[in-house]
Order: C-alpha cells, then structure tokens, then sequence
C-alpha cells in the first residue's frame, strides 16, 4: 500500500515535471536560418535574422502552363534605413527552379537567371544627390531604394517550382555596418496536373477527414457492439440469434439499458465532438494558418459546441440518471418507461438531422448559440435548418426526460426515504431536470420560429419587418444558462457521494449542500443577462445580473467548502474516482474563480470574445463536467457492469488526462488576457499599437495543441479500460467500495426489474444523513396533497 | 457486458409490437419509441426542403413530409396497440411525499402541463415584446409619417381586422364555446365511465348485464362529441385563416354587401405581407369615416402638407406573431384530436370502466389547459 502511494507520487511528479519542462521549450522555438551562404545582396551584412520575414505575394496555388504571373517581393522588420532617408533600404535575390523571371521596371534586373534588385550607386559625390540630376538629366531609379519590387515570372508547361528569395535589409547608409541583416526563403508551386505523372497531392477538405472520421468511429462503435455480442453468446453468432438481441436493445424499455444506450450515444460523441476540437486546434496552432477556411472553421466550432453539450455531456449525464436514480431511490424502473425510451431515441435521430449538414459540407455555422439575425438570414449555411430541426427534437427528447425524472423523484422514492434523505447525487438530478424543464421550452419556442423563419418564412426575426434580434438572446439565454447549470450539478452529485465514500464519511453538511444546489437552482434563472452585457441590453437589467451573477459563488462555495470538510475529518482511499473528483476539486475551482470575472461589468466588457471565456467555460465544462462524469463511471461501472475496473490504468488516464487538460486550458487564460479573440478562424502575431499580440502567443497556441492531442488520445485508456474490464476484468462484489445509499445493496449488475415492485427496499438510514423527521411544513404539504386510499367516486 | 441482465426475470416475453398484457405490469419492450422518432426526423427533414426562406422549393419533397407523418402514425400505432388494453389492472401509484398514494400518471401530467405553460408563455413574451415594441399601423396611420408607395414598418395586430366586424370574429366567438362545451363532454365522459356498475344501473333503470353495453356506447358518445368539437374548431380555424365563407343572402347586407366572409389570406393578412393594405389606412375612405381631427394627419391634410392616400404596411411581425401563438395553440388541440381518436375507438369497445376511468382524466387534464389557454388566446389576439 505504501509503496503503492510512492510509486504513484513518483509518477505524477515525473509527469508534472515532464510537463513543466516543456512549457519553455515550446515557448522558445527557433526558426532563424542556419547554413545558408546565398546573401541576395553581396555588399552587406552577414547575420540572417528571423526578425527580417521575406514574402512573395501573387503566387498560385497551382500555376497554370505558360502563364506570366507578377509576383511582388517584399520584407518587414530588420534595420528601418536612417532617419527619413529612403536610400538604400535594402535588396532581394530571386532564383526560380524553372520558368522564365523577367523585370517589370527599371528597380529589378535579371542577371544569369537570377532576378535581383538593380542597386545603381548615382551618388559618386556623395552629396545626397544624384550625379545624373545634378547633370540635369532625370532622376535614375535605383532598386535598393525600396523594400519591395515587382517581377514577371512565366511559369514552365508543367512541374513543379521552388522560388528561393534572400532578401537583405540594411540601415540606408549604403555602407556595409553590423545591424544589417538578411533572411531567406523557399516555396514550391504545383504545376498543371496533366495526366497521371504530374499529378500532385491535393490539400485535404476538412469536412471529408470529419466524415471520414465519424464514418471510422461509428465503424468502431459497431465493431465493438458485435464484439460485445460474440462475447454474450460465442456459440449463437448468427443472425437467428443477433436479431432477438439487438431487437431487444433497440425496443428496451429498461432503465439500465436505456441508461447503456445513452452512454454509448454519449462517448460516440464525445469522440466526434473531440475530432472537431483537434481540427480547430491544427487550424489555430501557428498564426496565419490555412489549414481551415473561415466558412469551415464557423462551421467547426458550432458543430463542436453543440455536440460536445447537447449530444455528449447531456445523454452522458442521462446515462448516469438513468441507470442511479431507480437505484438509488429503491424504485424498480422509472415514472414512465416508454416515455424514456422515447427521450432517448429522439437523440440519435436528432444527431442525424444535427449532422447532415456536415455530410454536404455546409453544416451550420452560426455558432451554438444560433445568435440572431445570423441565424434566419440566407447567407448561413443551409445545414442551419436542419440543425434547428435537430435541436428541436433535442427539446423534445428534454422534455420528455424532465416529465420523467421529475416523476419518478417525487413519486416512487422507496418508503421512509424523505426528502431530506435522498442521496445527493438524485437530488441533483432532480435539480438540474427542474430547471431545465422549466428553461427549454422558451428555447424550444425560440427554435421553432427561427425554424418557421428559414423555412415557411415568418419574420421573428428578420430586422427589416421589425424583429428583433435580442429577443431571441433573451430566449436563447433563458434557456442557455440554467443549461450550463444542468450540466454542472450532476457532477456535483457525483462529487459528493464519491468524496463521502472516499472518505469513509458521511458527507458533511447534508442539508446545507441541498440548499446550496436548490439555490444554484433559483439564481439560475435570474444571472442569465450575463451573457448579453455588450449586447445592448437595458442598462438596469445590466445591474441587475451583475449583482445576482455574483450571488452565484455563494451557494457553489458552500458546496466546495463542504466537501473539503468531508475529507478533513475523514480517511481518504485513493481509489481513481477519488483522484478525479479531487481533480474536479481543483479545476471547478479555478473555472470558479475565473467566472466570478464575468459579472463584473467592467471586466467583461474587456474580456468577452477573448480566449479567457473559452479558458473559462472549458475549466467548468470540461474540468468539472466531464471529470465528474469519469469520476461517476469509475465509481458505478463495477455496478453496472459486474466487473472491477483496472486501477492502474485509471491512474495513467487521470494523470495524462488531467496534466494535458490544464495545458490546453490554463494558457489561454493568458492569451485571453493578451486579447487573442475567440470565434476567428485565425490569428496573426503583430505590433500594431492597438492590437498589439505578441509573439510568444505563437508558442503557446502550438502548446495548447499538442496537449490537446495528448489528451485527446489520453482518454482512449478509459476506452480500453472498459473494453479490458467488460472482456477480463474481476468479478465485482455488490458493494466494492463501501458506499450506502440503495444501489450498493443489489447485485452487481443489478437484476431487472431492479427491486421488487410489489416490495420495495425500506430506507432503514441507508444514507445516515440526518433523523428523517420530515418539517413542519413537509407535513402540512403532504395533509394537503394526499389522496384518499379507496376508490371512492368522483361524482358526489 | 449484459450477459448477466440482459433479460427480464418475468416468464412472459411480450412482442415489442404489441398488444401488451398489463397484468404484468408495463411494457418492456417497444417499438414505438423508435419509429416515432424516425417518423419526427423524417418529418422535419422534408419540410425543411419543401420550404426554404418563404418560398415553395421543393414540392417533390412534401413526399418526405408525408412519409414523416406515415412513419409517426405508425409509431403511434404500435403504442396504442399496447395501450388498447390497459385496463387499470397496472396503475402504479407514487410512494413519496407530498404525492403518496396519487397515480404516476397524474403526477406526471401535472409536471408535463408545467412545461406547456412555459411554452406559451414564452409565445406571450414574444408576442407582448413586439406589441409593445413596434408602433402600431394604426398610430403611424395618424401621426402621418408616411408617403404612399413606400411600406412602413409596424405591428398590426390581427384583432385590429377580426374585431372590426362580426363577421370576421364569427369563428373565433364560435370555436371559443366550442372548446368550452368540449371540455364539459370531456368531464361527462369521464362521469360515465367513473360510475359503479351499481349506481350506473340505478341511474338509467337497467339492468346490470346491460351495464356495460350501454356504458360503452355513451362514454364513446361523449368521447366523440368532444372529438366533434374540436374538429369543428380546426375547421373553423381553417375557415377564418385561408378559406373563409360565403354569406347568405340576408346576411349580405350586414356584411357591406360582402356575399362571403373574407379569410385572413384573402384579406392579405399572412406572413409574407410586407405592402399590407387596408381600407382603413386609406385616406380617401377616411372621407366617408373622419379621420379624427385632434391627429397629426388631420393637421398635415388640411395644411396641404401631406398628400393623403394608402398607407402600405410591413406587418410581417405582427402577423408572424398571431399565426404562430394561435397555430401553436391549434397544434395542441390536433394532438388532442388524435388522442381522442384513440380514446373514442376505445371507448366503443368498451374500454373504458370504474377501473381505468382516470385515463379520461388525465386526457382531460391536457384538454382543460389547452381551453384555457383559448380564453387567453382569445382576447389577446381577436379581441384586443
């Protein structure tokens, strides 16, 4: 056990300190020139210098056969000439592969192939002015007067090209001095593909390699569900026998298989969602880059946001309700089983709808957010309408969950099970399903007049009738924040009941942690302007948010404060889940705190459209979101599936993933603050003196995107994690872990239907949370609702 | 992976495509989930290619629409299928408080009338946003800041034209009553059904063999007058939308010398009216009814400052408004509809008894909120 704890401790300070070493090494990447003897200009200075940045503007893709193309030369940086003295700035060379170079004016000259600037020294005097005007002729061009030059190039019928241009600045004293520098670069030009020979690589379109990439995963997906089912019955893999079996997924009812369903549907998602994050992060990783056009890049992001929250972290969310909350409150199905299935498979298909935009390469490209006039105008891509008619049948499918969980907590806890001694994890559950039932019909409402807009063409929102774009902002953000809040506080249940296990304890301050997630409940609905402080919106609604924004931090800090008493007085076994519910600890904190920035108004008038609100959002969404939900599927897939998880690959998943999380996340807390603006599909590093962005963005950007790979690929390890333990892990005893609450007390897996409907478990203080005297006012209420016991009639 | 569980410890199997035997409990297996959603995606994908930013692009595409709606009424099908004989033998009952010992169902249907009442008021907030917002056609009539030929931007509200003649209310006056007696049809369904073998004998003076025959038959008459009814309101609403209605004789003379009530569409009242023109915003029918004096277009007329003339209206909002609140709110009763249909189907064949009346109930739960979402669509949209 001991050496256990040191071998781990080793690891994570080898890792950690792997990490730290890196971080300056990407932010000191040279890319100066080394062993390159060819000057350009033979009468100046030896020192190349990557602060002198050679450019050849006018170049083609692919050139055309016998075309004269006119190319400008130019540079930026190095020695600026002498003080308002325009002689002399510097020279070029240009050498060309194949081709004919031929010189437009008189500040060029072609010499054995080469063009190059045509430096005429008139000045033999040396008085400032030229021999030839003093002679009163005219004045003579001289080319090292410029710092950038034309040149005809005609390209050859077919091949390839490299241009090699060096290009020389110079202080303008004409004389050879120690701060001139040169600098030097080469580009290749395809050439006509004519026939097979000459054909060349053309430059992947990013929407094929996604669909490329989703067409591969569900490969996978369905490579891993026959496999499951070879390995359900290796003697009957046939289709008499695979028919009955997946006929029975398809139609289940089941909670725990719908449960299965929608964490199938979910890490499909997640991988999908993940795939386009790689893809915006290659685009964003060097400055300038061409990687993804503009049109693709709108369209990547808003695929990405949409995806990872409604398609990956809401049906992952849904799986964990689905397959607990019966478990937990002794019911033996939930409310409305066929209800449920139908919330389920409305996703997919709304998936379908969400994505067939994708396939036609004009996915919608308006942001998750679908902000308004953008949304309902005809210059968003076409794949717009169906997203929205995606999203609908997501705020069905939502619905529908709502009515059902909502149900089942209120009406088929087991008996003697108050309130007040629910597990937490289902008391988040029935907050967040409370509040995002009572926000997503305005959604739902917005997004079937944004649908009727694009397509019978009503005028919601069209400015020129009179619509008005920030309705759809209120609606949307109605919605959109209790949102962000339904996704967080599962995870928050998930915590406590993992960190109250860890621990060995009952979680500390029961009651206060049900408060605190009711009040997240009610300030929900009142913070969500927020989002719209720059949009225009009423000055005093301003305020107003501000304040009750800030209110936020108060019932998410008791519920911090709360858990790290629970470890405080407990004894801690580190167990994976633990490490990521104390990962989540540390990064929902931090997400925490760089939240409490956007209230203020000040602040965030500087700070919106920054990367520090994508640094922030992700701290919260993916740091407390998703690690809750690793943390739930470490801690519960022993129940779910029978099997124990391997513990050391957990480990190696929680260290790559959490060490590669904060390198992607935490820097661009710091490139927000330096300005670099998000939604732009790229950016470049300049001086300027109002958009000054500096260049060591250029190092941190590349950072960020090797972490995101790293942690990409880091979370295939819960993958084969779980195929490892479906396939070999060891038996799973009912309650691995010494939890309390009702799950713990059935088999695992559990058997269907869960308990026994006609006798249910008996809370016998399954949860020690607290003496389960219901209120006073609980008791007046429960006078109030019950109902007689015998079937009188209704008419008397 | 589910190797262990993955099947039911009852001896029964059910087909997912029904019909289910309730006895034992609720159905594990279905179909309909499945279909349906296929059947809602298929619907949405060819609509959104029939149409496409208000004009028809596509008319092969209403294939599609078709095909959704085929695929849906299948869903539905096998659902009911399963439902047909429910008979109240399965009718779990919640457990906790505060709602011990009141069926799931009801609970249920109370938390779905919740998330119905936020949906309208999220088509309320619209609507007050843009009365409020915009200026009234009306208004901008009177203040005379507009020139003939050029459409002014403004809200129109359709009660603005359905109030100004009885004729044009007539559907909204009668659909109105018609919801309010179907929601009493409802109730009397439900009372007939409710009542005890005994007592519905005593009351009719027959005898009890007969009970259920002649139980059935009425509960289906009061099913399918409720049916009739809102039928009747949807054809009505047809009416006054697209279709309208020609006046008899006597009636004409009322009617302006009309011969027929004119739709919403005729009146060019739509969605797409962004020149809208009424008589009312006309100058020269203004000769006849005074245009009041204390306005600025009294004023700038008479100073020779303004031309007079048709005023031509952008209303687009103001209709998109009206056509989507009250559409929202035919929807629901087409859901009602084809719930009732079902119902009455069932009804006639004597499904319905002391024991499973409450499904009526809570059919009728839904019915209720959506009437009374009619007596606040009513005066805000035709009266007001």
């Amino acid at each position: 056990m001991k050496q256990n704890t040191l071998l781990r401790t080793l690891v994570l300070l080898t890792v950690l300190g792997l990490a730290l070493s890196m971080a300056p090494q990407a932010d000191s990447l040279p890319n100066g020139i080394i062993g390159q003897s060819e000057k350009g200009c033979t009468c100046h200075g030896a020192i190349p210098d990557s602060g002198v940045t050679p450019s050849i503007e006018g170049l083609p893709a692919t050139f055309n056969a016998s075309t004269t193309y006119t190319l400008t030369i130019s540079f930026t940086g190095g020695p600026s000439g002498q003080s308002g003295d325009p002689h002399n700035l510097g020279g070029f060379n240009l050498a060309v592969s194949s081709g004919i170079l031929e010189a437009v004016d008189d500040t060029v000259k072609i010499d054995a192939d080469q063009a190059t600037h045509n430096g005429i020294d008139d000045d033999l005097d040396g008085n400032g002015i030229q021999d030839a005007i003093e002679a009163g002729g005219a004045a003579i061009v001289s080319g090292n007067d410029y710092t950038s030059w034309l040149v005809n190039w005609t390209s050859p019928s077919s091949g390839s090209s490299t241009f090699t241009l060096a290009v020389n600045s110079v202080n303008g004293d004409g004389q050879a001095s120690a701060d001139d520098a040169w600098n030097l670069m080469a580009i290749t030009v395809a050439g006509p593909s004519t026939g097979a020979a000459a054909e060349e690589l053309q430059s992947a379109d990013p929407f094929v390699v996604l669909v490329t990439l989703i067409i591969v995963s569900a490969f996978l997906l369905a490579t891993v569900i026959l496999y499951t089912f070879y390995r359900v019955s290796p003697d009957g893999f046939n289709w008499e026998s695979f028919a009955p079996w997946i006929i029975e997924w398809l139609t289940s009812t089941d909670h725990k298989k719908v449960g299965t369903l929608y964490f199938l549907a979910g890490f499909f998602f997640l991988g999908v969602g993940g795939i386009m994050a790689l893809l915006i992060r290659i685009q964003l990783a060097v400055p300038g880059n061409d990687f993804l056009t503009q049109d693709q890049y709108n369209a990547f992001f808003t695929m990405h946001g949409t995806t990872m929250i409604f398609l990956a972290a809401m049906p992952l969310i849904n799986g964990l309700a689905n397959w607990l909350i019966p478990l937990q409150i002794g019911a033996h199905d939930l409310a409305l089983p066929r209800i449920n299935a139908m919330s389920f498979w409305l996703q997919p298909f709304a998936a379908i709808l969400i994505f067939t935009g994708v396939f036609s390469g004009q996915a919608a490209d308006v942001g998750w957010t679908g902000y308004a006039p953008y949304i309902v105008s005809e210059t968003a891509h076409t794949g717009t309408t169906l997203w929205v008619a995606g999203q609908i049948m997501l705020v069905a499918s939502s619905t529908l969950t709502g009515i059902n969980f909502l149900a089942t907590i209120c009406g088929m806890r087991a008996p003697g099970m108050g309130w007040m001694q629910m597990p937490l994890f289902t008391w988040s559950i029935f907050i967040a399903n409370l509040m995002l039932f009572l926000s997503i019909p305005a959604w739902g409402v917005g997004l079937i007049q944004v649908y009727l807009d694009r397509t019978i063409g009503t005028a919601f929102y069209h400015v020129a009738s009179g619509g008005d774009p920030l309705l759809w902002s209120h609606l949307f953000w109605y919605f959109g924040h209790p949102e962000v809040y339904v996704v967080i506080v599962p995870a928050f249940g998930v915590i406590s009941e993992v960190l109250a296990t860890s621990a060995r304890r009952s979680v500390f301050g029961y009651r206060s942690m049900v408060y605190a997630m009711a009040g997240i409940g009610v300030v929900a609905f009142i913070v969500y302007g927020h989002h719209m402080f720059t949009s225009g919106m009423s000055p005093t609604l301003r305020f107003v948010t501000m304040l009750t924004t800030m209110l936020v931090a108060v019932p998410t800090g008791i519920k911090i404060f709360n858990w790290l008493k629970t470890m405080h007085k407990g004894s801690l076994v580190y167990r994976t889940h633990t490490l990521w519910a104390l990962g989540f600890l540390v990064t929902f904190t931090l997400g925490g705190i760089s939240g409490m920035f956007f209230p203020s108004l000040a602040m965030d008038t500087h700070l919106h459209e920054t990367y520090f609100v994508v640094a922030h959002f992700h701290y919260v969404f993916v740091g407390g979101t998703v690690f809750g939900v690793f943390s739930a599927v470490y801690y519960w897939f022993p129940k779910m599936s029978g099997r124990m998880m391997d513990e050391k690959w957990g480990l190696l998943h929680f260290l790559t993933g959490f060490i590669s999380f904060n390198g992607i996340f935490w820097p661009m807390h710091k490139l927000g603050v330096l300005g670099m603006a998000r939604r732009h599909h790229t950016w470049f590093i300049t001086t300027d003196d109002y958009a000054n962005i500096p260049a060591e963005m250029a190092s941190w950007n590349l950072f960020i995107t090797a972490c995101a790979f790293l942690f990409f690929f880091s979370n295939f390890i819960l993958v084969g994690n779980i195929i490892k333990t479906i396939v070999s892990g060891k038996k799973a005893p009912a309650d691995p872990w010494g939890g309390w609450s009702f799950e713990w007390m059935c088999s695992s897996p559990p058997p269907t239907p869960s308990f026994d409907p006609h006798n249910p478990p008996v809370l016998r203080d399954a949860n020690e949370h607290i003496a389960s005297e219901p209120s006073r006012l609980a008791k007046w209420f429960e006078g109030l609702m019950m109902a007689e016991e015998d079937d009188s009639e209704v008419s008397h | 992976m589910s190797a262990d569980y993955g099947h039911d410890n009852h001896d029964h199997h059910a087909s997912p495509w029904g019909p289910h035997d309730w006895s034992h409990g609720a159905p594990h297996n279905s179909f309909a989930p499945l279909i349906m959603s296929a059947g809602f995606a298929m619907f949405l994908y060819g609509f959104a290619h029939v149409f496409i930013g208000g004009d028809v692009a596509d008319l092969g595409a209403l294939s599609g629409v078709m095909l959704g709606l085929i695929i849906i009424t299948m869903g539905l099908l096998v659902w009911w299928r399963q439902d047909m004989s429910a008979d109240g033998v399965y009718e779990p009952k919640a457990t906790g408080a505060p709602f011990r010992n009141i069926d799931i169902r009801k609970v249920s249907m109370w938390i779905f009338l919740m998330s119905e009442m936020m949906v309208f008021t999220s088509l309320f907030s619209t609507y007050i946003r843009y009365r409020l917002g915009i200026q009234n056609c009306g208004d901008v009539f009177l203040s005379g800041e507009w020139v003939e030929g050029t459409s002014v931007v403004c809200f129109e509200p359709a009660a603005h034209l359905i109030a100004s003649s009885w004729f044009h209310l007539a559907p909204g006056a009668v659909n109105t009553f018609a919801l309010i007696i179907s929601s009493f049809t409802i109730v009397l369904a439900l009372k007939t059904a409710k009542m005890s073998d005994k007592k519905y004998a005593d009351k009719y003076e027959i005898d009890m063999e007969s009970v259920q025959k002649h139980r059935s038959r009425k509960v289906a008459m009061f099913l399918g007058s409720t049916l009739f009814l809102a039928t009747l309101f949807l054809t009505l609403k047809m009416i006054e939308w697209f279709i309208g209605f020609p006046t008899p004789g006597p009636l004409t003379d009322l009617n302006h010398g009309h011969s027929e009530i004119a739709s919403l569409y005729t009146e060019g009242y739509t969605i797409h009216a962004n020149s809208y023109q009424h008589y009312a915003y006309d100058t020269s029918y203004h000769d006849g009814h005074e245009i009041p004096h204390d306005s600025a277009l009294y004023s700038m007329m008479q100073a020779g400052t303004h031309p007079g003339g048709v005023m031509m209206a952008d209303i687009r909002v103001g209709a998109s408004t009206f056509f989507v609140t009250t559409g929202t709110h035919g929807v629901h009763v087409l859901a009602g509809m084809i719930g009732l249909s079902y119902m009455t189907f069932k009804g006639l064949r004597g499904g319905y008894g002391p024991s499973n009346a409450v499904s009526i109930e809570y059919f009728g739960l839904y019915w209720h909120f959506v009437d009374l979402v009619w007596v606040l669509v009513f005066p805000f949209f035709y009266l007001f």
